[in-house]
């Protein structure tokens, strides 16, 4: 089946900064991808090469299995990082105009307003100008505008910015649900631990370069069970220098251990029990952070 | 991705129309300018009209002028002349005869803010028709003119009694001609002549501030949707080229409203005020002059607007696009130095050429046009020069623009700008 999004070998300098290198990725359909990467890693200028904003110095960017087109556009939905809205315009004039410039009549724009706005529970402030709400409100606002006309690829830079936990389960629900509707969501954001438990694969990306990519998974499995927690009483000394462990943090009744690659988890275990009273042992699953942060730390050196 | 669909570019201008036709400031400086201009125009009479009937009355004192002179019939009757003077006040005094000691004397009174000047009128003065008038006013332009006036007729008036005529004699040889202005077979006094002269200086200054204050409206409007990101969302379902479009000809339907507007009221007005009336018939206002108006108003709307377009994606902010700014408009700023010579001297080669000049046309031709018939030929050049600048400006513009309105941060430098141009 032809993946939604293809980027193949992209490239795109900024006067003489490139801003993008070499990135290839794809996002099959139905699938939530997330772009990730600290601030000015490039994810934007990948975004707006999606979007057919600019076009790539180098390589190919096709969606829906075909170089980027006018007619393509209409099936994409599309909300930038901030703002993004008319602020003196009502929130209810915004989303008619942008929904009548994606293609639909002013009637039919109205009827999915009304729906839109009762799902994010936005309707009293649809009257109002996008300058009195709040950033959640417009956040809200920008969502609808971006799904109005029932795109098929949905592209989101940095969705959750600034967003209160409640909004920010009620915007993933929504995400989640057009998911099983057969969608595909692609989304940036340098908060990495917002995305965990959402994305189905990733892109992680650092000065313009893919750094790590694949599905959620797969990357924590093959990353992970390197980190093990000990609550303990007794004296620590005895896990210092011991051959399976990389780094160790003692903190007294409290260990954070590294332990160095293909060691087994289990004989730190059986070494723990020989010398300390263990109350708590535990693998840690590492987070995605803990795995960017590895990754650069790996590279750089 | 060049299809440019005539409804998007509808939509797009139709959001930016209401968007500003809504605001209170587009109601209030709609409403608002052409009652102030009126009153203005009014006011002056109706204080006039007031004082004299006693209602108001005006305190300004009348300017005390000394005549001095060793002739005090020649002194008298120069008074007498400047009292006869309408529509001023004057309260002149004679003193004779003229001597070193009472110059001296009136030096003290000028100084002392007693008088407000004399003229001395000695022997040798009267001679080489030379004369001094000293005075603290020297701004009061209209004071000097007809006191230089007052005193020609009395020098003139006492030669033709010295060489023998009556007094009748001497006043039906010196009295004014009475000027009327005769235009396309119709007359009209000189002062009707010059109320169609000011109503071609609003109609002038109308044309000046809208091409500014609109053309500038579409630069802000660029530089809120870039800073918004309003911009990126629209690309995704417009092209740049129909963002434009749709943005200048949206905000030129504004100041055309606007104008609409203005010349229904001015129509009204003239229905009512026989003062408006005399004015419009004098300037001979025919439906071809309002053709004229807004043929020009369009094209250099089109012409200023493209260039503001495209200002407003090079920039960031309006502070920073101010300084910037000043170059576009400097050739407004010219034309609008030209106005009053244009007004006097229509066909000077310095009129011709300026009206020619695409980036003044709008102004200056529309101005020949409304004070005195230019050559067809003229007419038609300084058009073709002006629609083929606005082919150019759009096209130079529209380049800058798609580019413009993605770049953020730091501004073009003149290197990059012409890259934009070749590549976009």
């Amino acid at each position: 089946m032809t993946p939604t999004v293809e980027l193949l070998g992209v490239r795109k300098s900024y006067g003489g900064f490139a801003a993008v290198d070499d990135l290839s990725f794809a996002i099959p359909t139905a699938h939530i991808f997330g772009l990730l990467g600290p601030n000015g890693a490039g994810k934007t200028s990948t975004i707006r090469m999606m979007i057919g904003i600019t076009e790539p110095d180098f390589g190919s960017v096709r969606i829906f299995g075909e170089p980027i087109r006018r007619r393509a556009l209409r099936r994409v939905g599309y909300l930038p990082e901030e703002r993004g809205l008319y602020r003196r315009m009502t929130v209810g004039d915004n989303l008619v105009f942008l929904g009548r410039l994606a293609g639909l009549s002013t009637g039919t724009s109205r009827e999915r307003i009304d729906a839109w706005a009762k799902r994010l529970e936005i309707a009293d402030w649809i009257d109002r100008r996008v300058e009195e709400l709040s950033k959640g409100m417009q956040q809200k606002t920008q969502f609808i505008a971006a799904l109005l006309h029932d795109p098929d690829l949905i592209v989101m830079d940095e969705p959750f910015a600034g967003l209160d936990p409640v909004n920010t389960m009620q915007l993933k629900d929504v995400l989640v649900g057009l998911r099983a509707a057969g969608k595909s969501i692609l989304f940036s954001t340098h908060r990495m631990d917002q995305v965990e438990r959402l994305c189905d694969s990733i892109c992680l990306i650092d000065r313009g370069k893919s750094v790590l990519q694949g599905s959620l998974s797969e990357i924590k499995a093959s990353n992970g069970r390197r980190f093990v927690q000990i609550d303990y009483e007794g004296d620590g000394g005895c896990l210092a220098g011991h051959p399976l462990i990389d780094s160790l943090n003692d903190y007294g009744n409290h260990a954070e251990i590294r332990l160095k690659p293909g060691a087994d988890s289990q004989e730190l275990l059986w070494t723990a029990m020989r010398g300390l009273r263990v109350i708590r042992f535990q693998v840690m699953e590492p987070s995605l952070e803990q795995i960017f942060i590895d990754r650069i730390a790996s590279r750089d050196d | 991705m060049t299809e440019f669909s005539i409804h998007k570019v509808w939509i797009i201008a139709q959001r930016e129309y209401l968007e500003r036709v809504g605001t209170r400031s587009f109601i209030l400086s709609t409403f608002v300018t052409p009652l102030l201009m009126g009153l203005f125009l009014i006011l002056p009479a109706l204080i006039t009209a007031s004082t004299a009937r006693g209602i108001v009355r005006d305190d300004a004192r009348a300017a005390r002028i000394v005549i001095a002179s060793d002739n005090r019939a020649l002194a008298e009757l120069a008074r007498g002349e400047l009292m006869r003077q309408r529509g001023t006040r004057y309260e002149p005094s004679v003193v004779s005869p003229a001597s070193p000691a009472e110059r001296e004397r009136l030096d003290q009174r000028l100084d002392a803010g007693e008088i407000e000047g004399y003229v001395w009128l000695d022997g040798p003065a009267r001679a080489s028709r030379h004369v001094v008038f000293a005075t603290g006013r020297t701004g009061d332009f209209v004071l000097q003119r007809r006191l230089g006036d007052a005193l020609s007729y009395a020098l003139a008036a006492q030669r033709m009694v010295q060489q023998g005529s009556s007094a009748g004699e001497v006043a039906a040889a010196l009295q004014p001609v009475d000027l009327t202005v005769v235009r396309a077979g119709k007359s009209f006094s000189v002062y009707n002549a010059l109320r169609g002269a000011v109503v071609v200086l609003i109609l002038v200054f109308v044309m000046f501030f809208s091409l500014l204050s609109y053309g500038v409206m579409v630069m802000r409007s660029v530089m809120e949707e870039k800073s918004s990101r309003v911009t990126e969302v629209l690309l995704c379902a417009a092209s740049a080229q129909e963002l434009m479009t749709g943005k200048i000809l949206g905000t030129g339907s504004v100041g055309l409203t606007q104008i609409a507007v203005w010349f229904a009221m001015a129509a009204f007005g003239a229905s009512r005020s026989p003062y408006l009336r005399t004015a419009i018939e004098a300037l001979d206002v025919g439906p071809s002059l309002i053709v004229y108006f807004v043929v020009f108003y369009i094209l250099g709307y089109l012409l200023y607007s493209a260039i503001f377009a495209g200002v407003g994606a090079i920039f960031n902010s309006i502070d920073e696009a101010q300084q910037w700014n000043f170059v576009v408009i400097l050739p407004l700023i010219a034309a609008s130095a030209m106005i009053l010579p244009v007004a006097t001297s229509s066909d000077s080669l310095s009129s011709v050429l300026a009206s020619l000049f695409p980036f003044c046309s709008p102004i200056l031709m529309f101005e020949r046009v409304a004070v005195h018939d230019p050559p067809q030929w003229q007419v038609a050049l300084s058009l073709l020069l002006l629609v083929a600048t606005i082919g150019a400006a759009l096209f130079i513009s529209g380049r800058i623009y798609r580019t413009g309105i993605l770049m953020y941060g730091k501004r073009p430098t003149i290197r990059e700008l012409s890259r934009w141009l070749r590549h976009a």
